[in-house]
């Protein structure tokens, strides 16, 4: 067996300086990167291939072999599967967009030995993307209630939050290389995927769902990997001191984008869909990216000048509250999404309250009000909030952070249109450069004007038979309380972007 | 789930990603894992991107300019191998599992003992390990295409590709360290100084850096490789040097390392040949143009590719391999070039005139 270190150091020997033909710049980048890095897992083909067959055997056989054949899905929570129609779906695009930075690495980094260990992420983000549809199609197989695994991946294009999901990681591959390397691979992976993956393993299984489990626990196996290369690109760009002047902005910049879509979907996510219930996504926020992440990780950082991104206070602050905001949007504007709403229970008022004190006093009236409008007929879900609120002109989120009561909403009007924004960070990243931010149509902007019966049905959200939702906002089964399309019309609801409305409470 | 609306007959629930339109009766698991993961306006994805790129291109985040060929739905192309991550690090994780064993075995037995000295050094630790430069600069290349690709189906087997070529490229390495422990003597040294300044691997690393730094254009790479550089230099430079000649100076296991990428240049060129057919058939608008630009490619990389070839006129006399001649070795490889072209219906000048003879009518 040849010796491993001795093999990567020829491995590395495979540059050279060309001299036919000159390196033009495909993917521009302002930072300085020396050629002497460390890729500390020495990545080699061989051992690559044999490690990752290993665990795909493992997770691919567990899904073929015991949980199909114990039809896992028909004892999971139905709660807790909802979820997974959409969050999976938007990860999806996550490594997705993972896969295009370290492919753009790979072109940028003149150096040898991290260019290999890009390669094998590369492959490793195929490799999520492809476990990741393996899944949805296995609970669209086995799932009590498939239509939402079936199209998933289809109605992420139309959907509210999978647009946000969108805009949030085309920042892993959309702009300067190294920029994009520090929000994939220095927030997304060693800050995120920790807070993301961590829980749901965890979550998951108390609600009975094992599969998710052995798909998310064999990625993150990966992501140790990713976490090694995102410090070595990092080491490399704080060792050049001309890197210094612009490096703090875009991890700030890197740091706000992720969190301020990760946060309030993750806390919604776990929060909200849970039955049996655990911890809060609170706590594993403050277990992985408080104290994890910014206390080790980031804070050894500090001696060679990369500081706390500047904006992570404000994220501390807005923390206790994004996910419940986040979520009225979801349960008001129900008829809207491919995926199903639960009321809340007294169990879970009493959770709610015990691990977000002050709870009840905020969002109380939301759901106790929801709970009369579950019954088909029983009245418009929209009424719940005084009015949809206008969407950010950068992240996509709704502009209700973090509590309605305490709106951190600004808007302004640029060369003619009205933006705006959920916060001071995503206003600054605008007036940083407004022409990333203009090329598209926001949700509202984009149905303002239809009814709400007409864009169900040219989003096709609707099951098999042609008239009921896919969308419910519960989990029965019972056919008196499917909601139709009937229904809806009438509601006589109009989507109205807010910002298109004089009278709108947000322009008041 | 079978459901019934108040009076409403029953319907069946979805059970398959019935958003992808399979390409044989059902829907394939390569196609199920694969198909619409890469998002775009085209596909499901009103409005396309929220976040474009510095000022002031304000680049989105695929173009269709990034290929000269044109499509209406990228998404419909079809790997023919249908090689999602999982059956290709299978097949990957096999075939370096056979080099690694063939090696050992050969090391066990005392093969090694067999293969004659001067081949050893001219050919393996020579031109076979310059070889693998021209591999690295392939993997570089493949992952800025795999970036770009305009599908999600695309974008894979062009990073397959790239992978394929750091795998031949790594085997290389890991084979001449095993050769080091088992025969006396044996280094592996001087094969970069002959990459940067041996005249017979001049043309073939002004082509490799070309390739690398100067193809943007991830359709023009795919053709490029796998319809001229493969079928007529890994040709000449692998199968017929290394793998034919082996076996005449006593070397069984660099020939069937050399098999093992033979056998994923036949997966890339089918991939290749399925790309070309999918632009040129008759239902696509841009048939004609795409035909055009594709021979248009073949004729501008052809005469680097054979000036490559042609300089490796001293490798295989330096190799004195009886059974395989140099010219015949390059005639034979021109000659299935260009049946591999003629048979997708391209007519390419520099393909004819590389054999000297005009286009077939």
């Amino acid at each position: 067996m040849p010796d491993l270190i001795q093999a990567h150091e020829r491995v590395k020997d495979f540059e050279w300086a060309p001299s036919y033909a000159e390196k033009h710049d495909r993917y521009p980048t302002k930072y300085r990167i020396p050629r002497k890095t460390k890729d500390p897992f020495r990545t080699l083909i061989r051992d690559y291939c044999t490690m990752e067959q290993d665990k795909d055997d493992r997770q691919y056989g567990a899904l073929e072999d015991v949980l199909a054949r114990s039809n896992m899905p028909a004892h999971a929570e139905r709660r807790w599967l909802e979820v997974l129609k959409i969050a999976i779906p938007c990860i999806n695009f996550a490594e997705v967009g993972a896969m295009k930075c370290t492919a753009q690495l790979v072109d940028t980094i003149e150096n040898a030995e991290l260019r290999q260990g890009y390669m094998a992420q590369m492959l490793d983000e195929v490799r999520h993307v492809n476990q990741q549809q393996y899944l949805t199609r296995w609970f669209a197989k086995h799932a009590a209630d498939p239509d939402g695994f079936a199209y998933g991946t289809k109605f992420r294009g139309t959907d509210l939050f999978g647009r946000a999901a969108r805009s949030c990681f085309e920042t892993f591959f959309m702009g300067d290389p190294i920029e994009c390397a520090l929000a994939l691979q220095v927030v997304g992976e060693t800050a995120y995927t920790n807070a993301f993956f961590v829980p749901l393993t965890e979550i998951a299984a108390l609600q009975g769902d094992q599969a998710s489990p052995s798909v998310f626990l064999s990625i993150q196996s990966d992501e140790t990997r990713h976490i090694a290369n995102g410090y070595s690109t990092l080491a490399a760009a704080v060792s050049e001191p001309d890197n210094h002047r612009f490096l703090q902005d875009d991890f700030d910049r890197a740091f706000w984008r992720v969190h301020s879509f990760a946060d309030p979907f993750l806390s919604v996510t776990y929060d909200y869909f849970q039955t049996h219930r655990t911890s809060s996504y609170l706590e594993k926020w403050n277990e992985w990216i408080a104290q994890d992440w910014v206390g080790s990780y980031i804070s050894k950082l500090e001696p060679f000048g990369l500081k706390v991104p500047s904006s992570y206070a404000l994220a501390q602050e807005r923390m206790p509250w994004v996910g419940h905001t986040a979520a009225m949007v979801g349960w008001g504007g129900w008829p809207l999404f491919f995926y199903r709403f639960e009321e809340l229970r007294e169990p879970d008022f009493e959770w709610m309250e015990g691990k977000y004190p002050g709870w009840y006093d905020q969002y109380g009236w939301f759901w106790e009000g929801f709970r009369e409008l579950t019954e088909p007929g029983s009245g418009n879900p929209f009424n719940l909030f005084p009015e949809m609120p206008p969407l950010c002109r950068v992240c996509q989120m709704p502009c209700v952070f973090p509590r309605l009561d305490d709106n951190s909403i600004r808007i302004l009007e640029h060369e003619g249109r009205r933006h705006a924004f959920c916060s001071a960070p995503c206003e600054l990243f605008f007036h940083q450069d407004p022409g990333r931010y203009l090329g598209y149509k926001t949700f509202w902007e984009l149905w303002h004007g239809h009814g709400l019966d007409e864009y169900i049905v040219k989003c096709g959200l609707l099951r098999a038979d042609g008239k009921t939702l896919i969308g419910q906002p519960h989990n029965s089964d019972d056919p008196r309380m499917m909601w139709t399309l009937e229904h809806i019309k009438a509601l006589d609801h109009e989507i109205r972007d807010p910002l298109q409305n004089p009278d709108s409470i947000y322009l008041a | 789930m079978t459901y019934t609306t108040p009076g409403g007959a029953p319907a069946k629930a979805p059970r398959d990603h019935l958003y992808i339109t399979p390409r044989k009766r059902r829907l394939s698991e390569y196609e199920a894992v694969t198909c619409y993961t890469q998002p775009g306006p085209d596909a499901f994805d009103i409005e396309g991107w929220f976040t474009l790129g510095p000022g002031p291109e304000h680049r989105t985040a695929w173009r269709k300019e990034s290929t000269r060929l044109a499509h209406p739905h990228w998404w419909d192309f079809r790997d023919p191998a249908q090689q999602w991550q999982r059956t290709y690090v299978r097949m990957q994780a096999e075939q370096e599992r056979s080099i690694e064993r063939a090696t050992e075995d050969a090391a066990s037995a005392g093969a090694f003992a067999d293969v004659d000295a001067a081949w050893l050094q001219d050919v393996i630790a020579g031109h076979y390990r310059i070889w693998s430069f021209f591999e690295y600069a392939l993997f570089r290349a493949f992952a800025v295409a795999s970036r770009e690709a305009l599908s999600d189906t695309l974008g894979n087997v062009l990073c397959f590709q790239g992978f394929d070529h750091m795998r031949h490229a790594q085997a290389a390495v890991l084979y001449l360290m095993s050769l080091e422990e088992s025969v006396e003597g044996f280094l592996d040294q001087g094969a970069k100084e002959r990459w940067l300044d041996d005249p017979a691997y001049q043309p073939m690393r002004a082509l490799a850096e070309r390739l690398m730094l100067s193809t943007d254009d991830w359709g023009e790479l795919a053709v490029a490789v796998n319809l001229v550089v493969a079928p007529i230099l890994s040709e000449m430079s692998m199968s017929q040097l290394v793998r034919r000649g082996g076996p005449h100076r006593g070397d069984s296991v660099t020939p069937f390392i050399v098999s093992t990428t033979e056998r994923d240049r036949r997966r890339n060129l089918a991939y290749t040949e399925e790309l070309v057919r999918m632009v040129t058939t008759e239902s696509v608008e841009a048939a004609a143009a795409n035909r055009d630009v594709i021979a248009g490619w073949i004729d501008d990389w052809t005469p680097p590719v054979l000036e490559a070839a042609r300089a490796l006129r001293p490798a295989f006399e330096q190799a004195r391999v009886d059974v395989v001649s140099f010219d015949g070795a390059l005639a034979a490889a021109l000659q299935a070039q260009r049946e591999v072209v003629e048979a997708l219906g391209l007519s390419p000048v520099a393909v004819a005139r590389s054999i000297g003879g005009g286009p077939r009518g």
